[in-house]
Formats: structure tokens, C-alpha cells, sequence
């Protein structure tokens, strides 16, 4: 692997994160934080959906006509999302979690990540690069995601995964952390820690 | 090849989406089955919370085909009434058919438009007797299942769902057990102006038919009220009938057992 494909890899992880750093796909990220379950599965879904659409996007860059790329755009990654939502909902485990995500697995169509990085990325580049800065982007997504979830999970309910964790210590539920707001505050406090420790990313 | 020609640009579009909505209907169609069966084994879970069986997360957690057979195994009988209070149809057991969301909708339809209506009551071998309700939220449809017990003037439990009502606020229909567990042990009045009321800003508590609403959810709460007072007053013939009937009985039987007692004291008389 040669370090164009390490820094592609790398770089939406850590410097580039698309919560923390570019700020996209907040909507989300506030609404399916409260348990860990949901936020693996939305994780995933995401990284699957960026994924396959750079990938597909990027093997179709040459002939898709410049006018409507955009639409073009929005056809395939509507696509993965309507196949993720349809097979979620066809497990017996799954259908739960896809019920309790409702519409969020559908919006995954309008977080901005997606489209930013077949936009930005896939239409300009080869497709197994385009498919790992996806997955990278799904990952680095995914990471703030249940990084938020766990604080939240555990802090909120007690739990984590749903087995009771704190409860046996005698800690009080803070009811706090269930509501939206706490995520946007613990979103701010990783941006925090990372500003501190990255101190490039810092404005002059 | 110049990509920017009108006609590329229309024939290009036009393939891909026929292509990928020839896609999506093979996969829909492929995976409709699956997923009808998760949405049926789901609304039973949802009667046999709303019945008191056990939780809802018990239910997930043995699966679908074991919710399925423990359904079987409960339910005396399951079958739809009319407006006259009249059983219409018999819903099989063996199959554990039930009337689905789509179907409660198109009954919550008629209800409003006044026109024939056939909605289920699924009676268990404890006596317990559940009915759905379905109605209109803040931002989409709510619906659930309200279960009394074998005298039918005690509330024995319920539990709602509904389709994107706020989580926090008006989704606490169905993630707040503290709310669900307050119709426990209430009744439905068809005296009161309202059969059964939910009340913003704090029911009197002696009042047997009302429960607090939900702070923070005025619209969800008044959406699952009209709805909940639409069904009751579409059940309200055959839950009267059914009320009668087991008053009828009750008296029947404690005729009965005056009479014998009597006749034992006219024998001790006599003796």
C-alpha cells in the first residue's frame, strides 16, 4: 500500500473527519446516538452506502453527462439507501433496529457526506480509491458515532448494548443525556479534544 | 463521445433510472415476504404486551416464531366486529391471523367516514380481551392495542406505536412505560361526555376514566385521545353487549346460588 492510499485511508479517520473537522451529517449524528445498538447499525449502513456509491459513481465518472451529475448522483446513492433500509427490515434481528432508526435510515440520502465525497472524490478519481475514501469517510463517521453513543448510552440509561452497567452502582440516570441536545455538546467537547491534540487544525 | 449532447444526457438518465427502478422492484418483491413476516410477528408482540403478558423487549428477545406460537397458544379467539356490535368474521387461529397496520388504517377510514367497518377484538384464555385503536399524531399515524379484563370494566394494559412522532417528546406513547402503565386499572365511561380522556395538565385522580397527557407532546397526546375515543365509540355497541351479557351472567349465577340456599334453609326448616 503506497502512502497516497494510506493518507486516503487515514485522513477521513482522523484529520479530515467528516463530524468533527467538515462539520456534515450533524442531523444524524444527534438523533440515533441515544443507544450503542443504533448507532453500530447506522455506522454501518453509512459506511456501506458511501462506500458503494463512490465505488459505483466513480466506474460511471467518464459518462455521466456533467449537467445532471447531480441527479445522477442522487439516483445511486438513493439506491444503496433503499436496498440498506429494505434488507434491515427483512432480518429478524435487524427489524427492530431499522423500526427504532425510522426515517434516519432513509435520510442517510440527504447527509451531506455522501454526496460531498462522490463530488469531491469519486467523480475525479479511480474506483478502488473511491470506494476506500467512502468506506474511510463511513468509518470516520461512524467512529464520532458511537464514540457520542457510548457517553450518551451509558450516562442516559446506565446501559450500554442494553445490559445495565451502572445501574447496580447506584447511579442515577441523567435524563439529560437522552435528549438531542447532549449530543450537540458532546459533539463540541470531540472537536475540543481533537483541536487540542491536532493543533494544525486550529485557526490562526 | 461528447457526454453534454441533449440526447446523450436524456437517454443516459433515462437508463439509469429504469435500470435502477428495475432493481428495486426485483429486490422489494424478492424481500416483501420477510419482512410482512417481521411486521405480523411485530403487531403480535405488540397485542401481547398490550395484554399483559410480558414486556415488550421479552418478546424480541425470544423471536418471532416463538411470540407467534405463544400467541396461538394464549388467544381464545380472535374475529372482527361491526358497527352493530355483531361478530363478523372469525380470524383463524392456526394461521394467527390478525388485522395489520394497513388494514387498521383503512378501519380507522370507514370509522370517520361512517361508513361499514369490521375491526378485530382478540380474546385470550385468561379472560383478557384487546382491541386496536389508530388515529392521527402530530406528524404521522399513531395506533395500539388496549386490553380489559374478563368484566371489561377494568383497563388491563396498552401499548402504542406510531410512525414518526418526536422521540423525547411524543414518542413517549410507546418508549415511556411510565405513561403506558398509568391506564392500568382505569375504565372507559360511555356516560362521560368523553369514554376516556387524556388530560393535559394532570387528570383528577379520582376521575377512573383519564390519564395525564404528556408534557412537551399537547398534539401527540391529543391525536392518541380523538383516537382512542373514535375506536371506543366504534366498539362501544359490542363492548355494551359484552358488558351486559357478563352482568346478565353474573346475576344468573348469583340467582343460582340464592336459590340453593334457600332451599337448604327450607330443608333445615322442615327438618
Amino acid at each position: 500500500m503506497n502512502q497516497k492510499m494510506k493518507e486516503t485511508i487515514l485522513n477521513p479517520i482522523l484529520k479530515g473527519n467528516p463530524i468533527t473537522v467538515l462539520v456534515l451529517g450533524i442531523c444524524s449524528s444527534l438523533a440515533v446516538t441515544v443507544e450503542m445498538k443504533g448507532a453500530l447499525v447506522m455506522a454501518l449502513s453509512v459506511t456501506l452506502v458511501t462506500g458503494l456509491s463512490s465505488l459505483i459513481c466513480s466506474l460511471l465518472r467518464k459518462t455521466i453527462p456533467n449537467r445532471v451529475r447531480i441527479i445522477i448522483q442522487l439516483v445511486v446513492v438513493a439506491l444503496m439507501v433503499i436496498l440498506v433500509d429494505q434488507l434491515l427490515k427483512s432480518f429478524e434481528g435487524t427489524y427492530p433496529i431499522d423500526k427504532q432508526l425510522s426515517v434516519y435510515i432513509g435520510l442517510i440520502i440527504t447527509n451531506c457526506i455522501v454526496m460531498g465525497r462522490i463530488e469531491a472524490f469519486a467523480l475525479g478519481n479511480k474506483p478502488i480509491p473511491s470506494l476506500l475514501d467512502g468506506l474511510a469517510n463511513g468509518v470516520g463517521y461512524g467512529l464520532i458515532l458511537v464514540i457520542v453513543a457510548f457517553f450518551r448510552e451509558l450516562l442516559g440509561s446506565g446501559t450500554l448494548f442494553g445490559i445495565p452497567v451502572l445501574a447496580k452502582l447506584g447511579y442515577v440516570n441523567n435524563g439529560l443525556m437522552i435528549l438531542p441536545p447532549m449530543a450537540l455538546i458532546l459533539i463540541g467537547c470531540i472537536i475540543w479534544v481533537q483541536r487540542s491534540i491536532q493543533k494544525d487544525l486550529q485557526e490562526k | 463521445m461528447n457526454t453534454n449532447s441533449n440526447t446523450y444526457t436524456v437517454i443516459y438518465t433515462t437508463l439509469i433510472c429504469v435500470l435502477v427502478a428495475a432493481i428495486l422492484a426485483i429486490v422489494s418483491q424478492v424481500l416483501k415476504p420477510k419482512q410482512d413476516a417481521n411486521e405480523k410477528a411485530e403487531t403480535i408482540s405488540q397485542i401481547l404486551t398490550a395484554a399483559g403478558f410480558d414486556d415488550k423487549a421479552h418478546w424480541q428477545e425470544i423471536g418471532n416464531a416463538a411470540t407467534i406460537d405463544f400467541y396461538k397458544t394464549n388467544l381464545a379467539e380472535a374475529y372482527t366486529v361491526n358497527a352493530q356490535g355483531a361478530q363478523v368474521q372469525n380470524l383463524d387461529k392456526d394461521k394467527a391471523e390478525i388485522l395489520s397496520v394497513s388494514e387498521l388504517k383503512v378501519q380507522n377510514r370507514n370509522i370517520k367516514n361512517g361508513e361499514d367497518f369490521e375491526i378485530p377484538v382478540y380474546t385470550f384464555n385468561n379472560g383478557t380481551s384487546v382491541i386496536p385503536i389508530y388515529g392521527a399524531g402530530l406528524w404521522g399515524p399513531v395506533w395500539g392495542y388496549i386490553s380489559f379484563d374478563a368484566g371489561l370494566d377494568n383497563i388491563q394494559g396498552a401499548y402504542f406505536d406510531h410512525e414518526s412522532e418526536t422521540p423525547g417528546l411524543g414518542g413517549k406513547i410507546k418508549d415511556d412505560p411510565a405513561f403506558r402503565a398509568q391506564f392500568k386499572g382505569k375504565t372507559v365511561d360511555f356516560a362521560d361526555v368523553k369514554a376516556f380522556q387524556i388530560v393535559k395538565g394532570g387528570a383528577p385522580a379520582d376521575k377512573r376514566n383519564a390519564i395525564d397527557a404528556i408534557t412537551g407532546a399537547t398534539m401527540t397526546s391529543k391525536g392518541l385521545d380523538e383516537a382512542i375515543n373514535n375506536w371506543l365509540g366504534a366498539f362501544k355497541t359490542y363492548l355494551q353487549g359484552r358488558i351486559e351479557a357478563r352482568a346478565a351472567e353474573v346475576a344468573a349465577l348469583a340467582a343460582a346460588a340464592e336459590a340453593e340456599a334457600a332451599a337448604e334453609n327450607a330443608n333445615q326448616t322442615a327438618e
